[in-house]
């Protein structure tokens, strides 16, 4: 009885008062000294589907699945009604104000770089951008490419219909896939 | 059997009673919805959650765990998380950039 290295039974089995097999599922990612951690996680996902979706992962990807299943649970726990979701509405806010502000900028960076090649020209011209100004302004960083899959990711939030025909899971993926994205565990914000 | 089931009751084989806690969420024209979160939550801790929200508040509750559902579905290693740290480094690439533009503005400000 006991996790592979130790004679008390995992922190799953200890909750779930029974034998913690050698081979047990869970005994590698809820150690004996972390109960609240499958606590947490039983509360919200319950313990059979947890074991059904590690059982469904290769082995070097549970741990992470079980961290990122620790997230989720801990979000339910803190807003359970909005969970994970309410991060997620917070953080596109944060994304749509700072691109205005950068666009405001960008375009502040423009007039200011048209007055010192046209100083002589009139006020009107000067401000006016032609089309290759204008395309500049909204490519200039790649983040704009998003810009329609994150709207519509802030729309579905802010007016609390999460509805398929909006942002769906895999159109936000495949905007994970053209960000190339950091492995989200290794960020420490994420986690604390 | 009653036929106006909800989509709950219909996936769990049982009788929609006049109080079913799914029935005003899971209408049964969207059998996926239900079918998602009870595969990633479990019906049971669906139906403890419902309960110990405000009833006004459950709509919305249902709607997040269906988002997040789906997500894990998806990518059954990060699930949700995943956009969570998505956003996070747009976040940072963009603050980067409005301070390297805003720099610029304040450079060629002063050359004027």
């Amino acid at each position: 009885m006991g996790g592979p290295g130790s004679s008390s039974p995992c922190a799953s089995c200890k909750l779930l008062r029974r034998r913690c097999a050698k081979d047990c599922i869970f005994a590698p990612y809820f150690p004996p000294d972390d109960p609240h951690k499958f606590a947490i996680v039983h509360k919200v996902f319950g313990a059979s589907n947890v074991s059904k979706m590690l059982q469904e992962l290769p082995v070097h990807q549970r741990a992470d699945a079980v961290n990122s299943l620790v997230f989720e649970a801990n979000a339910r726990v803190r807003d359970p009604v909005y969970g994970c979701v309410g991060a997620i509405s917070y953080l596109q806010n944060q994304v749509s104000q700072l691109q205005m502000q950068l666009a405001v900028a960008q375009a502040e960076i423009l007039c200011i770089q048209m007055q010192h090649e046209q100083p002589l020209q009139s006020h009107h011209q000067v401000l006016e951008l032609d089309q290759d100004e204008k395309a500049l302004l909204l490519n200039n960083n790649n983040i704009n490419n998003c810009n329609n899959d994150n709207n519509n990711l802030g729309y579905a939030m802010s007016s609390g219909q999460f509805n398929s025909n909006f942002a769906s899971p895999s159109s936000i993926m495949q905007m994970q896939m053209q960000m190339q994205m950091q492995d989200p565990l290794k960020q420490e914000s994420l986690w604390t | 059997m009653n036929p106006k089931r909800c989509a709950a009751c219909k996936y769990l084989r049982r009788r929609c009673p006049k109080d079913c806690i799914f029935s005003p969420y899971f209408p049964p024209s969207d059998p996926d919805k239900f079918a998602c979160i009870r595969r990633i939550y479990g019906a049971g801790n669906v139906s403890k959650m419902l309960q110990q929200l405000p009833v006004q508040t459950r709509a919305e509750a249902v709607e997040s765990l269906s988002f997040e559902a789906r997500c894990r579905i998806e990518d059954p290693v990060y699930g949700c998380v995943g956009i969570i740290s998505l956003l996070q480094t747009q976040i940072q690439k963009t603050q980067t950039l409005l301070a390297k533009t805003q720099a610029e503005i304040a450079v060629c400000s002063n050359q004027t």
